[in-house]
């Protein structure tokens, strides 16, 4: 089994900028570990084999960035860096994208974030060179890679990977509203709503959590973002918010959830509450309790 | 007989993607340049006009993640405007203080770059290690080491405490001294000053006629900061904190006299950071999370780490814009390269092209 050197090329689709500068402390500052990988930068793309590329493919970069890919001699690795290159993000809706990057070339790995911090963009690389390794020597790639740098770190408030406590969300459609990204998408079945987060949609902004008005959606500092091309689009946080009967007319209803009663109710114990009536029927009972 | 050279759009000294046109003669002199844009074309103000006001606070940070507090900021303000809302102080604070922390950053990454393409490699290593506190510090503040998400129409997400408030000052306390450090050996290194005295010259009269903005407008001795000419937020209330900009002003005109107006703008960032976060005041620090906001037009400008940011917003009374526009400081500088390029020489391109700390995204946008 031979060792390869892995040579580094940065493609740039119309990245907001982010990713990019992101790019450069990640392979020019040491403590990010890219320079253990024994990674070249090279200067020309002819003698690349290991590609990272950056933003949501603008209609004016297609035709250059096909040519680019076609100077690359086989067998080489692409690593797709940021939200935009695995989704086109944030500016998925637009007339001028003809993206992703994966509709034009064959991505390997991708390093979801808005933009990811260089520690994942290190692990990104860091992948890379492991299936750039796998090809070379003609090895199938698995399903799923560890984690190659294990001591990286976040601190507490990072904003990660999006989470949903499915107990405090009542179904009220505010993250997906302000969500800038659409990445969240909240679907009626029969048993009450699913709520979905897309974390390779995501642009890890925290406009839901700022905005929900029972804490339900949070972010965690998980930065754990770098996925294999198979796992693309599986990465999906997906909870069912439980519709109600109600007790009195038997009809489904969407219960407030324990956080939207903890803020109407902020001085009594909201766990004693009955919440099994729906508020059409709690409408006329309190009516009649007033006026009859 | 002259060559035709072309440079881009992907390229390892571009950080993004241009396409240069030059023909040079044969001592490689430029001799006529043709630059090429579009690539980073997201089609932005189609795009704005598609999101509503919540989901656009974060929109506009991405025109452009270098300076993605002023976007959102500059839009929170139009928005603001016609909406008649006076925001509190401290979320007037908040902002500044935030803005400045990522001129900080944005101009250090300048810095980086243009030691990284002068092969100056200490220089490099050193400048990106010294950015690096400041990366580190909006991770812990903000939660991004670039999008800080820290505004809100009619205010700030964010606050700070005593403990996040000492976070900040000791992290200044860190960099300044390593930043004067630079700033003396930038402006004495005989390697950078071989590859960038005298290079990409913008004479005065050239730049007042284009109408260049921010640290290339310092560098050919102009000052034009819309912080002190035309005060908003608290560099108005306050204007004992606005920069002297006397202390980044340069006449040379060239790559190196533009580096050294950044550094001068560095440092008045640290003190400004540091005469806010010591004097907060006190209050809420948003009126209103999803306020209503009428019909109406805006035009409100503010200093970039790039010089001057112009919103111009017109709304209906709906959820969304009408109509949002911009016009960046990358636009009119842009301009300038033409006199810095021409008659110099072709390897000079990619560091002329630096020092102007072009924001394609924001141009193209
Ligand atoms: S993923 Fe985010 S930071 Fe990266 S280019 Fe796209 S919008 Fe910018
Ligand atoms: S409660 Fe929160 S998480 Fe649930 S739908 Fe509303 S905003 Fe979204
Ligand atoms: S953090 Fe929330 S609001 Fe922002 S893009 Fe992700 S899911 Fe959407």
């Amino acid at each position: 089994m031979s060792e390869v050197i892995p040579k580094l090329f940065r493609i740039n689709t119309g990245s907001c900028n982010g990713c990019d500068v992101e790019f450069m402390p990640t392979v020019l500052v040491e403590k990010f570990g890219v320079s253990t990988l024994g990674v070249e930068m090279v200067e020309d793309i002819k003698d690349a084999n290991l590609i990272a590329i950056t933003g949501p493919l603008t209609a004016r970069s297609e035709s250059f960035l096909k040519s680019a890919v076609s100077k690359i001699r086989h067998p080489y690795v692409v690593v797709g860096v940021g939200t935009c290159a695995i989704t086109c993000g944030i500016f998925r809706d637009s007339y001028a994208i003809n993206g992703p990057t994966d509709k034009i070339v064959d991505v390997n790995v991708n390093v979801a974030g808005c933009p990811p911090r260089p520690q994942s963009i290190a692990e990104g690389i860091a992948k890379g060179v492991k299936v750039l390794n796998q090809v070379m020597n003609g090895e199938a790639t698995p399903k799923t890679i560890d984690a190659i740098f294990k001591d990286f770190s976040a601190p507490e408030s990072f904003r990660g990977r999006m989470d949903l406590n499915p107990d405090m969300c009542t179904a009220c459609r505010t993250c997906e509203t302000v969500c800038p990204s659409t990445a969240i998408k909240i679907t009626e079945i029969a048993a009450g709503h699913v709520h979905n987060i897309w974390h390779n949609s995501c642009c890890y902004c925290g406009n839901c959590a700022y905005f929900c008005p029972t804490g339900a959606i949070f972010s965690t500092n998980s930065f754990d973002t770098v996925k294999l091309q198979s796992e693309k689009y599986e990465d999906v946080n997906s909870e069912i918010i439980k519709s109600s009967t109600c007790s009195s007319c038997g009809d489904t209803y969407m219960p407030p959830s324990r956080g939207l009663l903890g803020k109407g109710y902020v001085h009594d114990d909201v766990k004693k509450l009955d919440t099994k009536i729906c508020s059409k029927c709690r409408k006329e009972a309190n009516f009649k309790r007033m006026y009859a | 007989m002259s060559e035709k050279v072309e440079i881009g759009p992907f390229h390892t000294e571009l950080e993004e993607s241009v396409y240069f046109k030059l023909e040079v003669d044969k001592n490689r002199i430029v001799e006529n340049v043709e630059i090429i844009n579009g690539f980073i074309h997201r089609g932005m103000e189609s795009l704005v006009t598609k999101k509503n006001f919540m989901q656009n606070l974060i929109l506009t940070e991405r025109v452009c993640s270098l300076c993605s507090n002023n976007h959102p900021m500059t839009y929170a303000m139009a928005v603001e405007q016609i909406a008649g809302i006076k925001i509190p102080l401290r979320a007037e604070a908040l902002r500044v203080i935030a803005d400045e922390v990522k001129r900080i950053a944005s101009d250090m990454f300048n810095l980086s770059m243009l030691t990284h393409i002068a092969h100056t490699h200490q220089l490099m290593k050193d400048t990106m290690n010294t950015r690096e506190h400041m990366q580190d510090l909006k991770e812990v503040i903000w939660g991004n080491r670039m999008d800080m998400s820290s505004n809100l129409l009619t205010g700030t997400k964010y606050d700070l405490d005593e403990r996040k408030i000492k976070i900040i000052l000791d992290t200044l306390d860190v960099v300044e001294p390593k930043i004067r450090d630079l700033q003396e050996r930038y402006e004495n290194d005989e390697q950078l000053k071989s590859k960038t005295v005298g290079v990409g010259v913008l004479p005065l009269k050239d730049a007042l006629e284009i109408g260049v903005t921010g640290p290339v407008a310092r560098g050919s001795g102009i000052n034009n900061d819309v912080r002190v000419k035309a005060p908003y937020g608290l560099y108005a209330y306050r204007p004992e904190i606005q920069p002297n900009v006397s202390l980044s002003l340069r006449e040379e005109g060239d790559v190196h006299a533009r580096a050294m107006a950044r550094f001068g703008d560095i440092l008045e960032a640290v003190r400004i950071i540091r005469d806010v976060v010591t004097d907060m005041p006190e209050g809420d620090t948003y009126v209103d999370k999803r306020p209503h906001i009428p019909a109406g037009e805006a035009v409100v400008r503010t200093e970039a780490p790039r010089g001057e940011l112009i919103y111009y917003l017109k709304t209906d009374g709906s959820q969304k814009p009408v109509r949002m526009r911009w016009k960046v400081p990358t636009f009119t500088n842009w301009e300038a390269l033409k006199v810095m390029i021409l008659g110099d020489k072709v390897d000079n391109v990619t560091m002329i092209l630096n020092s102007i700390d072009p924001c394609i995204s924001c141009t193209d946008r």
